[in-house]
């Protein structure tokens, strides 16, 4: 390859390896070029002097607290968004088969709490306001749920964390979602403990886990 | 957070220290045929890490902190002039990345924009200063304030590079800095600073000729000023 002085500037610019090779062989014949091209080189070298990479071992710890506190700060508002922006990111398919589910739990809740009411001879006590005796039976069967959901989500988990089949992703995808929607109902579900519709709902849910935990288990035997 | 005890794909394959620097490969230098093993390797680093960032594990800021956290505040304190206020803007910056991690959908590399972040929030905090400058009726300095750091091999070298690159264009300062410092290749310099690629090698181009002229004036001229 023959390159001359006018090409030097468009090599400086953009040359390939091969023409910056041409022109090294060039500067051997011409001294203006050879002064032109150890300038432009100094000046990557003298870049060099601008890098410091000296540490500061102080420096990490105080982002990590910093991120850690911003963490902390959003963690309830993250834990109730959480579960409306899951919701845009599953497969249409999915958020049918939510929706569906949904319409379900909210009907056979609301039939339960029509079914479970107490009776009141001609009282004015709001019907979906759990009382006392309820609430315990309600939160007991929560417990019991969280237990078993516990020991089977163990099980579950090496499947899970890397599935290995579209089943597997399909239920793991499930689960998060399950999971988002507990978590949205056990905030509200705090701030209101005797609201009955809330902690059925709840209740549904966990029993969906549950389900659906054992389906993955089984999935994974067969 | 729900990912303690996760196993991190990208642990096991982000190396623990920075690139290489000074062996920067430019896509001209690829083989035909695609991109070569290690850059896709590269890439599902990066994706990896983008996503154990979004989970919110902070181990994996960490990571990122790790690999790019020097090389950050290094660039951050060429553009600002001094360290204290290169670590409030790199720490701004991991705050801003945990912040807005979640409407990040990959169009560029996590980490190009990460150090875009860094990039605009080095300029912010310029601005800010500038406008405190002004309102303390303080018109002395237009440059920023360049302290002392680890001595190189040419102190005298160094400031007066230092000097020259506070007299060029914000791009041309920032594609130096980028490639000749920092030994980022033009496509990431482009995603950095949200130009084309050709635009990043013209711009180096006419920064180093400035820088040239400023540092190494032609002979005659130099003579002329003695
Ligand atoms: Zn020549």
């Amino acid at each position: 390859m023959n390159v001359t002085c006018n090409d030097r500037d468009r090599i400086f610019e953009d040359g390939t390896p091969a023409e910056w090779a041409a022109l090294e062989a060039h500067t051997a014949f011409c001294p203006l070029c050879a002064e032109e091209v150890r300038a432009w080189k100094s000046l990557s070298v003298a870049a060099k002097e601008l890098r410091d990479y000296s540490d500061s071992p102080s420096f990490w710890p105080r982002i990590e607290r910093v991120l850690a506190k911003e963490a902390a700060r959003n963690a309830p508002r993250a834990e109730r968004k959480g579960w409306f922006s899951f919701l845009l990111d599953l497969s249409p398919a999915w958020q049918t088969a939510l929706a569906g589910a949904l319409v379900l739990i909210l009907t056979l809740s609301a039939g339960r709490i029509y079914l479970r009411r107490p009776f009141h001879g001609g009282g004015t006590v709001d019907p979906s306001l759990l009382k006392s005796q309820a609430l315990k039976e309600v939160e007991s069967a929560e417990t019991a749920y969280e237990r078993a959901i516990d020991k089977l989500a163990a099980e579950a988990k090496p499947h899970l964390e890397s599935p290995a089949t579209p089943l597997l992703a399909n239920y793991q995808e499930k689960l998060l979602l399950l999971d988002s929607a507990i978590a949205e109902l056990r905030v509200q579900a705090g701030m209101n403990p005797s609201n009955a519709q809330l902690r059925y709902q709840l209740l549904a849910m966990y029993q969906e886990k549950q389900q659906t935990l054992e389906e993955v288990l089984e999935a994974k035997r067969q | 957070m729900g990912t303690m005890g996760l196993a991190l794909p990208w642990k096991a394959r982000i190396s623990s220290t920075p690139r290489e620097r000074g062996k920067r490969v430019e896509p001209s230098e690829h083989f035909a045929g695609g991109p070569s093993p290690a850059a896709v390797d590269a890439l599902s680093e990066d994706a990896a890490l983008a996503a154990a960032c979004r989970s919110g594990d902070l181990r994996a800021y960490e990571r990122l902190y790790t690999v790019h956290g020097a090389r950050m505040k290094n660039l951050a304190r060429n553009v600002l002039g001094n360290p204290m206020d290169a670590e409030d803007a790199v720490q701004e910056t991991f705050l801003k990345v945990q912040r807005s991690i979640a409407s990040f959908r990959g169009q560029s590399s996590f980490v190009t924009w990460t150090y875009r972040i860094l990039i605009n929030t080095c300029y912010d905090a310029r601005r800010s200063r500038l406008r405190k400058k002004e309102v303390a009726n303080d018109d002395s300095e237009q440059t920023p304030g360049l302290e002392p750091r680890a001595p190189g091999a040419h102190p005298s070298l160094r400031m007066a590079l230092e000097r020259a690159l506070a007299k060029l264009t914000k791009h041309q300062r920032d594609v130096f800095l980028l490639y000749e410092v920092e030994g980022f290749r033009h496509a990431e310099i482009a995603g950095m600073l949200e130009m084309t690629e050709t635009a990043s090698k013209n711009t180096l181009f006419q920064a180093k000729k400035n820088l040239r002229l400023m540092l190494e004036p032609p002979r005659s001229s130099a003579a002329e000023v003695r």
